[in-house]
């Protein structure tokens, strides 16, 4: 017991004494000079703390941008961002049926077309018209944006009729009123579009079925839905309504009708225009003035 | 003398005002707006396709005293091709494009190089309008 207590004693003594300045380590010797404190007040007075915490606020930023950045790379399109691309690429999968890819001389439509547009009340519209090698459709509007109208002709069918640029602005007008009311647009509407539009798939992969379905959707109404004579019935009444109030284009958009009507019963290469357009023979009868007793 | 000023300073701007507006100067860079298209042989609708560009593509209009285009059409380089692009698909400024802005989406449409070819030509066809006031 004695002999531990001693033992204590002299390790204390040893630990109390100062190590010989020759026996210390160059290190521990520069910590004698330094003042920490001192140098952490230089820093603070340098304002070295704030510019490092301003470059770490800075990466965080950047990173926070990065993030953000790629998100926005996996963003599905927006409705307007959409359609039209949606119409495109139907456009470029069904090329050999519809014939569009060929040589033919410009018609100078747009400025007929844009004339009657005009005359009807639809000025800062923008349309882009495709002209069709293809008999059918003989017209149509694509779904496209609000601001914007998607417009097919078939030169076929404009030239088997020898249609003037007024009346093939006539056909088209017709489909301005069908894009007004939202047709096709609304009648191959994929069902989970609204969901998925301007949504955001990151760490997925995108949901392209809308795209598709919009393509079957056109290739089955053109061959074997159309519209229907409730549909036709409101358009030949607006037209009727439009025209009114200018009887040259009255008179033409009724010989118009009188025109498909004749070729359609008696040409067949033309009779699918029924399927898709009911009927003209209609729509003379629905233009015609009611009979009022005097 | 004054009214003679007046009167070469109206003529001037009406002048200014009168000519056909460009978006885009020679030798300048441009940039394509359309989403695809084609560099063109020869200022011609129908004319072969030199290669196939994408919107935001930038390529360098050139003046050449030897080769006479119409205003429709503008005479451009793009890397070692100098052919025609449509002017109404060029621009000064970097387009908005649908695949700088979805660029994952338009990635997963896997488009093989005859679809791509067809949409080019599609934007050779469309006739676009506005309905003026």
């Amino acid at each position: 017991m004695i002999g531990t207590l001693a033992f204590l004693a002299v390790l204390t003594l040893r630990a109390q004494t100062p190590v010989p300045n020759d026996a210390r380590l160059p290190q521990e010797k520069e910590l004698d000079v330094v003042d920490f404190q001192h140098v952490k007040d230089v820093l603070k007075k340098d304002g070295l703390m704030q510019e490092v915490r301003r470059k770490k606020e800075e990466v965080a930023r950047i990173q926070g941008l990065r993030v953000e950045q790629e998100r926005a790379r996996h963003a599905w399109p927006s409705e307007d961002d959409f359609w039209p691309l949606a119409s495109e690429l139907w456009l470029v999968k069904n090329a050999p049926s519809l014939k569009w890819d060929f040589d033919r001389p410009e018609y100078g439509l747009e400025e007929t077309f844009a004339q009657l547009l005009r005359t009807t009340g639809r000025i800062g519209k923008h349309f882009r018209i495709l002209a069709l090698d293809a008999p059918a459709p003989a017209h149509f509007n694509l779904p496209w944006t609000a601001q914007e109208y998607c417009l097919l002709f078939s030169v076929p069918f404009a030239r088997t009729l020898d249609l003037s640029k007024t009346e093939i602005s006539l056909l088209l007008l017709e489909e301005v009123l069908r894009a007004d009311e939202g047709w096709p647009r609304e009648l191959v509407r994929p069902a989970k579009l609204k969901e998925l539009a301007g949504s955001n798939f990151t760490g997925a992969k995108p949901d392209l079925t809308p795209v598709f379905e919009v393509g079957t959707g056109l290739t089955d109404f053109l061959r074997d839905k159309g519209y229907s004579f409730q549909q036709q019935f409101l358009i030949t009444k607006k037209m009727d309504s439009l025209l009114k109030a200018h009887p040259e284009l009255w008179n033409a958009y009724v010989r118009l009708l009188g025109k498909i009507d004749r070729l359609v019963k008696g040409n067949p290469t033309h009779a699918s225009y029924l399927k898709l357009f009911p009927s003209p023979e209609m729509q003379i009868r629905w233009l015609a003035p009611e009979d009022k007793p005097l | 003398m004054e009214s003679v000023k007046t009167a070469v300073v109206l003529f001037l701007a009406a002048a200014a005002l009168a000519a056909p507006k460009k978006a885009t100067v020679p030798g300048g860079t441009v940039y394509f707006t359309a989403l695809l298209g084609h560099v063109h042989q020869a200022p011609s609708r129908p004319s072969p396709s030199l290669t196939t560009i994408q919107c935001g593509h930038p390529l360098r209009e050139v003046s050449d005293p030897k080769v006479v285009v119409g205003g429709e059409w503008a005479h451009v380089q793009v890397a070692d091709h100098r052919g025609f692009v449509w002017r109404r698909h060029l621009s000064g400024k970097r387009p908005n494009c649908f695949q700088a802005r979805h660029p994952k989406f338009f990635d997963a449409l896997q488009l093989d190089l005859a679809e791509l070819y067809y949409w080019g030509r599609l934007y050779d066809h469309w006739e676009e309008g506005e309905v003026g006031p």
